[in-house]
């Protein structure tokens, strides 16, 4: 897997979630259950392959009320950054 | 010393007598019954029968499907040592889950929602994994299909190399489960008298395949499809004003649909259990609830599959009977 870096520092407060190779929805799936068990405010860092999961991952964190912080594009590669519950 | 020689019985359906548990699965020379209804009745003088799916061994209609899609499998060579994944409101997994532990692999079941928790429990214990899923999972592409999304997403991820889907929506084995074993026993059973056939939409496998081989043998018998309102709490059925239509689905085959709502299908349901001593589920409600509103002819046999028993549904049942049936102090 290619590493990727980004703004949100590796605390005990980010959770990954590497769904590489699985087709949507299955990353929505997951990356929902994982949220689910998130505190508010936790964060999710979901990698991954699907193009599929550059609409999905956004629409999901929307009908949930999730936030979608950053995402970053490398190569086949995609990193969400999801922060539990809205950012208002 | 004596050596003592035990021959294995054969098995023997004249004795009800089987080598495993899948002689009990249901074709022409060993039907699931059909019975009249006596005091529901639905279509004034016309004789209505109930084809009592619920009597094959794990417990549904579903088994026929789930006998033919795994046998098409492994005439086609795809099983391959894989596991199988399936999208089902509990029925066909259920079948399924069985059958493949038996074949020696395992099922991941993806479940929609409102798919009761007996269900749910009963595939566990049957070694399946139960994915449950939100309709709306991909509010993009499958507004109402998440599980059968998902299922698909499951087979093609990791190569493929995993799991295999048996895809009731769209392989024509469930078709041909029909065609070949419910259509020819309701032929068998109501001595070609049969005019009208009732199912319920679902992945339409049943109304298809059973309506074509009836169609055949006399092109007068009527076929009706029962499809519940949009947001319905009838598991099994499905609206396809809100749920993707089904790739086995062949309008030609369907002379009419009837929708029915929940609260009749429920109505009709207690009525069966508390005057046919008949403990059907809620589908099976909902086609007798449209079997009123056809146009039968005194003396027309009319034949509907009763897909499954309520023992699935307690914990519906329970919100519908509220207090009623305890004691009133």
């Amino acid at each position: 897997m290619t590493e990727i870096t980004t703004d949100i520092p590796r605390t005990a407060e980010v959770t990954d979630l590497d769904c590489s190779g699985l087709l949507c929805p299955l990353p929505v799936y997951k990356a929902a259950l994982v949220l689910n068990k998130l505190e508010e405010g936790a964060v999710l860092r979901l990698v991954t392959t699907d193009p599929g999961a550059l609409r999905d991952i956004p629409a999901m964190a929307r009908q949930r009320g999730d936030t979608l912080v950053e995402l970053i594009e490398e190569g086949a590669t995609q990193v969400f950054v999801l922060r539990k519950g809205s950012s208002e | 010393m004596t050596t003592i020689t035990r021959t294995q019985l054969d098995s023997d359906r004249s004795l009800r007598r089987y080598d495993d548990v899948r002689g009990l699965l249901p074709d022409v020379a060993n039907p699931s019954p059909i019975v009249r209804l006596n005091h529901v009745d639905p279509a004034g003088r016309a004789e209505t029968y109930l084809k009592l799916e619920w009597l094959n061994p794990f417990g549904s209609v579903k088994d026929r499907t789930a006998a033919y899609l795994l046998a098409g499998l492994a005439e086609r060579g795809e099983l391959d040592g894989k596991e199988i994944v399936e999208a089902s409101s509990g029925n066909t997994a259920i079948a399924l889950a069985a059958l493949a532990a038996l074949a020696g692999t395992r099922l991941t079941a993806t479940i929609p929602d409102g798919v009761p928790d007996e269900k749910k429990i009963i595939l566990r214990m049957l070694g399946a994994e139960v994915w449950e899923t939100p309709d709306d999972l991909c509010p993009i592409d499958h507004p109402k299909d998440g599980a059968i999304a998902l299922a698909r997403s499951l087979a093609a991820s990791e190569g493929g190399n995993r799991f295999v889907a048996t895809d009731q929506y769209e392989n024509l084995d469930n078709i041909r489960a029909h065609y070949e074993t419910t259509g020819p026993e309701v032929w068998a059973q109501t001595e070609g008298r049969v005019a009208w056939f009732i199912a319920g939409y679902g992945t339409t496998g049943a109304l298809v395949g059973t309506g074509r081989y009836l169609k055949e043998r006399n092109p007068d018998v009527r076929v009706v499809g029962v499809e519940p309102e949009p947001g319905h709490r009838l598991p099994g059925l499905k609206s396809f004003k809100e749920a993707k239509v089904p790739g086995l689905w062949d309008p030609s085959l369907v002379d009419e649909s009837v929708v029915v709502g929940d609260e009749g299908a429920y109505r009709v349901t207690k009525d069966l259990w508390r005057r046919e001593a008949l403990m059907v589920g809620p589908s099976t409600g909902a086609v007798v609830h449209a079997a009123a509103r056809i146009d039968a002819a005194p003396g027309d046999v009319i034949v509907a599959i009763s897909a499954d028993s309520g023992m699935k549904y307690t914990s519906y049942f329970g919100e519908l009977l509220g207090d009623e049936g305890t004691p009133a102090i």
